[in-house]
Order: C-alpha cells, then sequence, then structure tokens
C-alpha cells in the first residue's frame, strides 16, 4: 500500500443497493471478473477522491457470513485474509434488523467499518424513522445515511471513510455480547486459538466454532484437532442448557441484539393506505392473476426481442456483408481471402448480428426486471413447476433465458445456491430450444411441412426436458433443495445500474462466445477449401444415411456437425450444400422433421460448451455434450422409424 | 399448539419453536405425516446445517413470530412475513418448521 492508496470493500445484504453504490463511486471505472477460483463474481474499481487512489472491491450480497453459499465464503476470506483497509456495509434502512444482523457478524471480523444507512427514502416511505446518531453510539462505528439513488450522502461516505482510514478518528466498534453462559464458552475456546497462528480473529474462530461452522472446523483441525473436540464438548454443554443447537442458540442471540438495537434507534408510523407498491406484488404474485401476468410479460418481452433482433440483425448482416468487396480487394479470392473472409470476418459477422441484436436487450430487460423485483415473483410463481424436475423456483430464470441464448442461460445458472443445482439447471437450459434452433423449426418445418409439426416438435422438447430434468434429478447425488428467497419491495430500477450490468454481461458473452465463433468459422472454411466435404459426408453416412435416414445423395448429415460450432448458420449450410432454399426438393417432410429433432436436441453450439466448461469444468462440460449429441441421434433414428409408419 | 408452519392459513400468525429435521431423511421430501419424526438436532446433516441455517439467517430463529401472507397455488412456496422482511420459503422447507399458534 502506498501511501494515498487504499483498499475498500463493500459488503451488505442483497438488494440493499450496494451494486448502485459501487457505480457511484467507480463510474466507469471498473472491472467485473471471477474470484480466483470461483464462480463467484468480482466488481473491482477505482475511484480518485481528495488526491487518494482508492480501489473499491464489491463483494457478494450476503446475508450471513457462515458457508451457507461460495458468496459467504469468498466474502469472509476476502475480508480476513486481503484486509481491506475499511469494509463499508451498506444497510437497507426500510429492514434494519435484518440487515444489522449481518453488521453485527462484519464486526466479529474485526475489521475497521463504517456504515452506509441506505434506501432512506424507501424506509420513509414506509413510515420508518431511524436516529443515526444513536445507532452510530450503539455501533461504536460512523453511520451515513445515503440514499443511493440519487447520490446522496455519498460524498459524506467517502469522507468519513477517508476519516476512518487515516484514523483522524477513534472510535470503539461494538463486540455484540452474548448471554454469560455462551460467553464463558467463547472466552474458552480463543484462548486456545489465540496460541495458534490463524488468519482469523480468536474470538470470531471461538463463535464460529461453537456454530458448528464446517470450513473453520476443518481449518482448525488441521492445526489443532484438540481445539475442535474442545468447542465441540462446550457447544454440546450449551445444547443441553438451552434445547437447541449450538447454532441456533448464537444466531438467536445475534438476532436478539440487532432486535433490541432497532427497538432503541427505530419509530414505525405505518401509511395509512396500502402503496402502489404493495398493490403490484399482490397482483403479481395472486394465484390466479399472477400466471396470467406472468405469461403475457414473459412472452411480449420474448416477442418484442425478437421483433427488435430480426429487424437490427437483418439489417447489421446486411451492412456487414457490404464489406466483402472491400476485403476481398484486400486480400483476393484465393485461399487467403477465403480464409479472411469466410473464417474470420463470417464468424464475426455471426456473433454481430446475434450479440448486438439479441443478446443485448435480452440482458437489459432481464436486469430491469431483477432490480425491479419482478423476477423473484416469477420464481414465486413457478416454484412448484420447477419442483416436478427437482428444482425450485429460481432456476426458471436461466431456463427462461436459455430459450433466448443458451449461453446467457448457462452463465445465470450461478443463481442457484448449490454446486448440484446449478448442474442441473444448466443442463436442462443446454436441452432449451434457443432462438437460433427456433429458426431452425420454424425455417424447415414450420415452412415446408407444416406449423402444426413445428409446434409439436416444441411440445417435444420441453417433454424430453421435463423428462431427462426428472432422470438427471434422481441420479445426481444430493438433496433436492427448497426454495428460500427474499422478495424485496418493488422499486423503479436505476437504470445507469442496470445500462452498466447489461454492458459488463454483454462483453463477457463477446469475449467467451467470439474467438469461438470464428475458430468455428475458420474450421468449416478450411473443410470447404480443403474439399473434405464428401469424405467426411462419407465416414457420417452409417449414422446420418443408414441411422438418420437423411438424403444419401446430398450430404445433408453434414450440417448437423456444422451445426455444433454455429447453429443459426445450419440452414444456411444447407441451403449452400443442396443449392436451393426450397428444402422441399431434397428432402422428405420426415426427413427434415428428422433433421429438426436432431438439431434441437443435441449441444446448442460451441460457445455454449465454452461456457459450460467455464462454468463446471472440462468433464462435466465434456459429459453433458456427448451425452446430448449421443442422446440427439438415439431420438433421430426412432422418431425416424416411427415416422416412417405413418408417413 | 404447535402446527407446521405450512399448515398456517392465509395471514395467521405463529411463533417460531423449531426447525425439525429427522436422520436419515434424505429420500423424504413431499407430503409426509410429523409423527415419529426425530427432534434431534445434534449431528445434523451438513445439507441440513446448510439449509436450517439460511432460514436461521434470513431471521426465522426460534422465538420469531412469523406470518403466513399467501402460499403460491399447487402446494407452491410460502409468502411469509419476518421482522419486516417478505420471504418465499419452498413448502418443503415450510413443512419443517415447527410454530406456535393460537387457535
Amino acid at each position: 500500500m502506498t501511501e494515498n492508496n487504499f483498499t475498500i470493500a463493500l459488503a451488505g445484504n442483497a438488494n440493499v443497493g450496494k451494486s448502485v453504490i459501487f457505480n457511484q463511486l467507480t463510474g466507469l471505472h471498473q472491472h467485473i471478473g471471477n474470484w480466483p477460483g470461483k464462480t463467484v463474481e468480482k466488481a473491482e474499481g477505482t475511484l480518485h477522491f481528495k488526491g487518494y487512489s482508492i480501489d473499491v472491491i464489491d463483494l457478494p450480497g450476503i446475508y450471513s457470513l457462515s458457508t451457507f453459499s461460495l458468496e459467504e465464503l469468498v466474502s469472509r476470506e476476502y475480508i480476513a485474509v486481503e484486509r481491506p483497509d475499511l469494509v463499508i456495509n451498506i444497510v437497507d434502512a426500510s429492514l434494519l434488523e435484518r440487515n444489522l444482523f449481518f453488521t453485527l457478524q462484519l464486526l466479529e471480523l474485526e475489521t475497521p467499518m463504517i456504515m452506509a444507512l441506505n434506501q432512506m427514502d424507501m424506509a420513509k416511505r414506509k413510515g420508518i424513522k431511524i436516529d443515526h446518531e444513536k445507532l452510530e453510539k450503539l455501533l461504536g462505528i460512523p453511520v451515513i445515511p445515503t440514499v443511493a439513488v440519487s447520490g446522496t450522502g455519498i460524498y459524506e461516505l467517502l469522507e468519513k471513510a477517508i476519516e476512518i482510514i487515516e484514523k483522524r478518528v477513534n472510535m470503539k466498534p461494538l463486540k455484540a455480547q452474548y448471554g454469560k453462559e455462551i460467553e464463558e464458552r467463547i472466552a474458552k475456546i480463543s484462548n486456545l486459538v489465540e496460541k495458534i497462528q490463524f488468519k482469523y480473529p480468536a474470538r470470531w474462530v471461538a463463535i464460529k466454532l461453537l456454530e458448528e461452522d464446517k470450513e473453520v472446523e476443518k481449518e482448525i483441525l488441521k492445526i489443532n484437532p484438540k481445539i475442535v473436540s474442545t468447542a465441540e464438548k462446550l457447544a454440546r454443554e450449551i445444547e443441553e442448557i438451552h434445547g437447541h443447537s449450538c447454532s441456533t442458540v448464537v444466531t438467536s442471540e445475534r438476532y436478539e441484539v440487532a432486535s433490541k438495537m432497532v427497538r432503541e434507534v427505530q419509530e414505525i408510523t405505518p401509511p395509512m393506505k396500502p402503496p402502489m407498491r404493495e398493490r403490484i406484488h399482490t397482483l403479481t404474485t395472486h394465484k390466479i392473476f399472477g400466471y396470467p401476468i406472468m405469461a403475457v410479460s414473459v412472452l411480449s418481452i420474448f416477442y418484442a426481442i425478437f421483433t427488435f433482433g430480426d429487424y437490427t440483425s437483418g439489417f447489421l448482416g446486411d451492412s456487414l456483408f457490404g464489406l466483402k468487396p472491400i476485403f476481398d480487394g484486400m486480400f483476393g479470392t484465393g485461399v487467403a481471402g477465403k480464409l479472411v473472409w469466410g473464417g474470420v470476418m463470417e464468424g464475426i459477422i455471426g456473433g454481430v448480428t446475434v450479440a448486438l441484436p439479441y443478446i443485448l436487450p435480452f440482458y437489459f430487460i432481464l436486469y430491469f426486471l431483477e432490480d425491479s423485483g419482478y423476477l423473484s415473483r416469477i420464481a414465486f410463481l413457478m416454484d412448484n413447476i420447477m419442483h416436478k424436475i427437482g428444482l425450485h423456483g429460481k432456476a426458471f430464470i436461466p431456463v427462461m433465458l436459455g430459450f433466448g441464448c443458451n449461453v446467457p442461460g448457462c452463465l445465470g445458472c450461478r443463481i442457484m445456491e448449490t454446486e448440484r443445482e446449478r448442474l442441473l439447471t444448466a443442463f436442462v437450459v443446454t436441452l432449451v430450444p434457443c432462438a437460433a434452433t427456433t429458426v431452425i423449426i420454424l425455417g424447415l418445418v414450420g415452412a415446408f411441412v407444416s406449423i402444426q409439426w413445428a409446434l409439436a416438435l416444441y411440445i417435444i422438447n420441453l417433454l424430453i426436458i421435463f423428462l431427462l430434468g426428472r432422470l438427471a434429478f434422481k441420479a445426481l447425488p444430493g438433496e433436492p433443495t427448497a426454495l428460500i428467497m427474499e422478495m424485496h419491495d418493488y422499486r423503479v430500477p436505476h437504470l445507469k445500474t442496470v445500462l452498466k450490468q447489461t454492458w459488463f454481461r454483454l462483453w463477457e458473452f463477446i469475449k467467451m462466445a467470439f474467438p469461438l465463433i470464428i475458430v468455428g468459422s475458420l474450421v468449416i472454411k478450411m473443410i470447404e477449401i480443403l474439399n473434405l466435404l464428401e469424405p467426411i459426408a462419407n465416414v457420417l453416412s452409417p449414422v446420418t444415411v443408414t441411422w438418420l435416414g437423411m438424403p444419401a445423395e446430398y450430404p445433408i448429415g453434414i450440417t448437423l456437425i456444422f451445426g455444433v460450432l454455429r447453429k443459426e448458420l445450419t440452414l444456411i449450410m444447407l441451403a449452400t450444400l443442396v443449392g436451393t432454399t426450397n428444402f422441399a426438393e431434397v428432402m422428405t417432410p420426415v426427413q427434415m422433421i428428422v433433421f429438426t429433432l436432431v438439431a434441437m436436441l443435441y449441444i446448442p453450439c460451441i460457445a455454449t460448451i465454452a461456457a459450460l466448461v467455464r462454468e463446471f469444468g472440462w468433464k462435466k462440460a465434456w459429459f453433458i455434450t456427448v451425452f446430448e449429441i449421443v442422446f440427439a441421434i438415439l431420438v433421430g433414428g426412432i422418431a425416424f422409424r416411427l415416422l416412417m409408419l405413418v408417413y | 399448539m404447535e402446527l407446521r408452519l405450512s399448515d398456517l392459513r392465509n395471514g395467521e400468525s405463529g411463533t417460531i419453536t423449531s426447525m425439525g429435521v429427522s436422520r436419515g431423511s434424505h429420500r423424504m421430501h413431499g407430503r409426509r405425516s410429523g409423527h415419529g419424526m426425530h427432534r434431534s438436532f445434534y449431528h445434523l446433516h451438513h445439507r441440513d446445517w446448510g439449509f436450517i441455517k439460511r432460514l436461521e439467517d434470513m431471521g426465522l430463529t426460534p422465538g420469531t413470530e412469523v406470518t403466513v401472507v399467501k402460499s403460491a397455488p399447487f402446494n407452491g412456496p410460502l409468502e411469509v412475513s419476518v421482522r419486516g422482511s417478505r420471504l418465499a420459503i419452498g413448502r418443503g422447507m415450510a413443512e419443517r418448521i415447527f410454530v406456535e399458534v393460537k387457535r
């Protein structure tokens, strides 16, 4: 740390306006990545204030510092090991009690801290009045009231931050006191812990051992197993006294401290009539009206995105293809020229015409809805249905995303709490027909067989998702998990934060998908240039022609392979290979249906595989990929034989 | 009387007494009556520990008053109000939370 260089970490519950404060502080100087080795997002930014250069780390939104989720583990390790110069605890003033429960835990990490008492406007509207000066005295840390969305209090927050870091004020942070019988035992354990070298404060370790924190137990066990067994014995004693598990007793007492504090600093005069946001909540979670509202919202969003996407995509594609003569002039029309244009440029165009027209609005609406609070209501309504495939309501969000594009769908699985749920959800997502698959269904079966068949295929796909999801749920070990989710009050989303999140997500997509789309294009071009189409088609013919019943005279089966590289090209390639867009000339209806069925079921595209690798590692990604390809071919062959009986 | 949180009527409140999880309950989900259920909290399975901890961290500790606002149709999750916040709790989870209710 140089003299004027500080690190500040933002910590707080989810939905308290943390990312808004982060944006207010750091503006455009942001970097969003992952915590090393973890699929937990890490947002970092820098800010310059009064000659200081300050690094700001936005920790994930969490409710506790136990190890329920990866996010909690990452946060507490960061605070204890990396030791930021200051932690800003962001607190929702309209939900003080639960937020203070988290504050007390942060204080136990014995880190320099100040509090931003945020959403003061919201609290006021709910009739909540908080004596922040008294709260400051009780907590022993500076408390600054803020309204992040309007920037109120942010300047004061920074000034106070500097004051504390420079140690210009001396405050004595509160050490929350538990009951006597617990305090005695905390003292005994922390005496033992003090004798060993450990990254966390001794008192904190003692409390966590009493709470039966598995991670802390594991680490202390490596250093001195006797401490763990002593703590276990003491925890049993507390259980005997209270008749609840020790972890429950500690949590209850911590909440009691928070609750007492709230009674001292807070006054509530509830508004006379239920406010608008409450009425919207009641309506959107209503047992009858909730569902049609949801259906209409989701469908109109999809409709809007696809209409916008189709138009923009066409426009962008036409404009970019207009560059071809320039490229031909520069690189010629030989092998080099073909590779540069047909490989690299067409890859880029393919990426651009998907990313900008479809992914961008998708992310924007997603974050808009999330910030407003509607997504959690959808999860509430869909919980029961998602349980049928062993998932819970939250999983509906990534699955819904998957209908647009599987890549954000896979990345969106992070909202699930456990590794098992993430994997299950991702598996379901990869089976969902994305926009490109929908194009194949409509463009081939819808246009040349009948729209009823296209619809039937869609329904078959959903049934298969349901069946496979259930199977995977049964096959993967572990308990089915339940929904525990906060439904925060409806609010008007903060547009700047939503835009920024959209932009970072889009950038993430571009970084991951573009290189692969380009490589995919290059491979396709190379095969074409080297005249390998025919040999490959011949090698594949037992599968494509014999098993799937594709026409033998055209290398149609091969486009299925190319589809793995770039699915949106499947139809275009098919047209190029057979030399016509009137597919009815070269394929029978049965062949079209089988072709579509296979394209629909196997792994969407190489970018999706990359997303899976990133989230779950090579092994699981390959397993899903190979499984889906084999499964698609199997189903395709069976369908071919069945359909032959009908037609 | 003591009931499961999932048995409360819409708008009804109760005070949490305990979170009941039985050992070896891994295959137990969906509807099942609580008779003969262990109320032992010792040596909780780690996953149970995690979810009970989560509920407690969200404010559902013994002695806390909790109100069931409504439940989603077809045995869907419950909307509950606790310590001023609004939570959605899956039915399976709500069946394991015991509350004292005045009826």
